[in-house]
């Protein structure tokens, strides 16, 4: 493909504490290309650099040697308009809620746009806009407290906070950790609807495999402040050897697939979606006529 | 250089920079007497070799500390302003009141003399001083070993019904907490950062602007700040804990003959400070 990727990074590192006995190196080399309109999911585990990689999409921290090119803007460059460059790149980190300092909801979204110097009528759009693509309703929540809300609720009003910037890349740095099932379920939708309707960029960090699989197009996994493979979730998630190489989890419905195949079944492990696995479990149904005792015996 | 939000690393309290010298390996409760009389010893010093004695003094315990002796000096960076100011009203307030010496100006009530000029350096080299002293106690002691020190020599006074456990058990909660709050003031910062904020652009004249700024950070903290301290609680209280229960440690102090070598040296440099007459 010919496409200039919309973020583009290079052989980044990014030392911590530089020059002080705590010094610690997250990142030694990292590779990260993200194409306009993709969904692209980090995973990796704890301390492999994850969150340091993110904070370098919109500025927060900048590269301490290699290239992050982010829209065609060189962030190694000196002098660069950070404030733009945060507008085209929301991220929204862990626990976003605690970041909502407004008694009221529709003015902790509008901050932002405000912040932007836009006119009241603009802004009040954005965060009619934001709350309904998280799918809260402006009229009925705008005026609520922010403190009396639940945590799902929470997380959507800090997402709509970000939302209202309207950037081209969403950036979410383990956006479903300690939500219910229900909220979980209904963020993530948001999220996808956000990348195919709205065509945003996706990027978000995430240890929940089931995650990745529904949502990702592409799989960048990191270990050791490194990118140690990359490639669509059916890649990474068949890739048995280097799944234990890296130990990389997988979704439960490829590691009963594994099983089934370990113990001499005939299944596809690619078939990782939750419908596919029970087609291809329900075919060993109707392949044997005494198939139960055998899926007794998993 | 790396960002504008490297707040934790410009914090030394409550920081443990374990190096194993024999600053660290020392009893804590010696240390933090030491420190006690030294602190004294300096405050109440006013020759200029007295001083140069103890900034040579509070620089080699950095170094036998192997402790880089940048830590100390991002410990005084921050105070700078507050030594110069202090410096300026000392020099044009309290000739008056240390009128000895040679008199320089002598303009209205602005009365400047060797006296008050030694002042103002003395004040300046001693917050130093002491600065130092006090980084190298903090930054080769790790917060348990000072709070049991301090109650360990403390002890005495609980026959005065003195809340000594729970003064120390605040202390240590405290001290151990502020590394806390500045990470997550940092990450605070880059959050609100992320959607649009910007601190410290007005100028600093603008204190009302400036304060506005740190608002989106500020009412974040506390409420994180008050649910941290619950957590707290909950977790003192499934651990069974009770005011004023009677309690042991894990670690139990023993001083050996070098840290009985070690206090009397730190003795005699305190009485060498406090009383022998440094010419100038």
């Amino acid at each position: 493909m010919t496409v200039k990727p919309i973020i583009e990074i290079e052989n980044l590192t990014h030392t911590y504490m530089k020059g002080t006995p705590m010094e610690h190196v997250a990142l030694k080399g990292t590779n990260l290309y993200v194409e306009a309109g993709e969904c692209i999911a980090i995973i990796g585990h704890t301390g492999s650099g994850k969150s340091t990689l993110i904070q370098h999409l919109n500025g927060l921290i900048r590269p301490e040697s290699g290239r992050v090119v982010i829209d065609g803007e060189d962030l190694a460059k000196k002098k660069i308009d950070l404030k733009t460059l945060r507008r085209k790149v929301g991220i929204v980190f862990q626990n976003p809620e605690d970041q909502i300092f407004e008694k009221i909801i529709g003015d902790d979204i509008a901050y932002g746009p405000f912040k932007m110097g836009l006119p009241l009528k603009e802004v009040r759009e954005r965060v009619k806009w934001a709350m309904s693509v998280v799918g809260l309703d402006f009229e009925e929540m705008k005026d609520r407290q922010t403190f009396a809300l639940s945590g799902g609720q929470k997380r959507k009003v800090a997402l709509a906070g970000i939302l209202a910037l309207k950037p081209k890349i969403l950036v979410l740095d383990e956006p479903t950790a300690g939500l219910d099932p229900r909220s979980r379920n209904e963020l993530l939708d948001k999220i996808k609807r956000l990348n195919k309707e709205e065509k945003l960029t996706v990027i978000f960090v995430s240890h929940n495999m089931e995650e990745v699989a529904m949502l990702a197009d592409r799989v960048y996994v990191m270990a050791d402040g490194k990118d140690v493979l990359s490639g669509t979730p059916k890649e990474i998630f068949t890739d048995k050897e280097k799944l234990v190489r890296h130990q990389i989890g997988t979704p439960e419905t490829v590691q009963v697939l594994y099983r089934l195949t370990d113990l001499g079944y005939q299944v596809r492990t690619d078939a990782f979606s939750i419908t596919e696995a029970a087609d291809e479990i329900m075919k060993l149904f109707a392949g044997r006529k005494e198939g139960t005792e055998h899926v007794q015996r998993i | 250089m790396s960002s504008e939000f490297d707040i934790s690393r410009n914090i030394t309290i409550g920081q443990y920079v374990p190096t194993g010298s024999f600053i660290h390996r020392l009893d804590p409760r010696i240390k933090l007497l030491i420190f006690v009389f030294l602190v004294v010893a300096i405050a109440l010093n006013t020759s200029y070799i007295g001083n140069a004695v103890g900034l040579i003094l509070s620089l080699y315990l950095f170094w036998a500390s192997k402790i880089p002796i940048s830590y100390g000096l991002s410990g005084v960076k921050p105070a700078i302003p507050f030594i110069i100011i202090l410096a300026v009203l000392q020099l044009l307030f309290q000739g008056q009141l240390f009128s000895g010496g040679k008199v320089f100006v002598d303009y209205g009530f602005i009365l400047i003399t060797s006296e008050s000029i030694r002042l103002v350096i003395v004040s300046a080299v001693r917050f130093i001083e002491i600065i130092f002293l006090s980084s190298v106690l903090t930054l080769s002691t790790s917060t348990t070993e000072l709070t049991h020190s301090i109650q360990s020599l403390l002890s005495p006074l609980k026959k005065m019904n003195f809340p000594v456990h729970e003064i120390s058990l605040i202390t240590t909660i405290s001290i151990r907490f502020v590394p806390t709050f500045a990470i997550e003031m940092e990450k605070m910062m880059k959050a609100q950062a992320s959607r649009g904020a910007d601190f410290g652009s007005g100028s600093w004249w603008r204190i009302i602007q400036r304060t506005k700024e740190m608002f989106p950070i500020i009412i974040p903290l506390f409420n994180i700040a008050l649910a941290r301290a619950e957590d707290l609680i909950l977790a003192m209280e499934a651990r069974c804990y009770t005011p004023g229960g009677e309690r042991s440690t894990y670690s139990v102090y023993k001083a050996v003959t070098k840290d009985y070598l070690i206090l009397l040296v730190g003795l005699l440099l305190t009485l060498l400070l406090l009383f022998y007459p440094f010419p100038i």
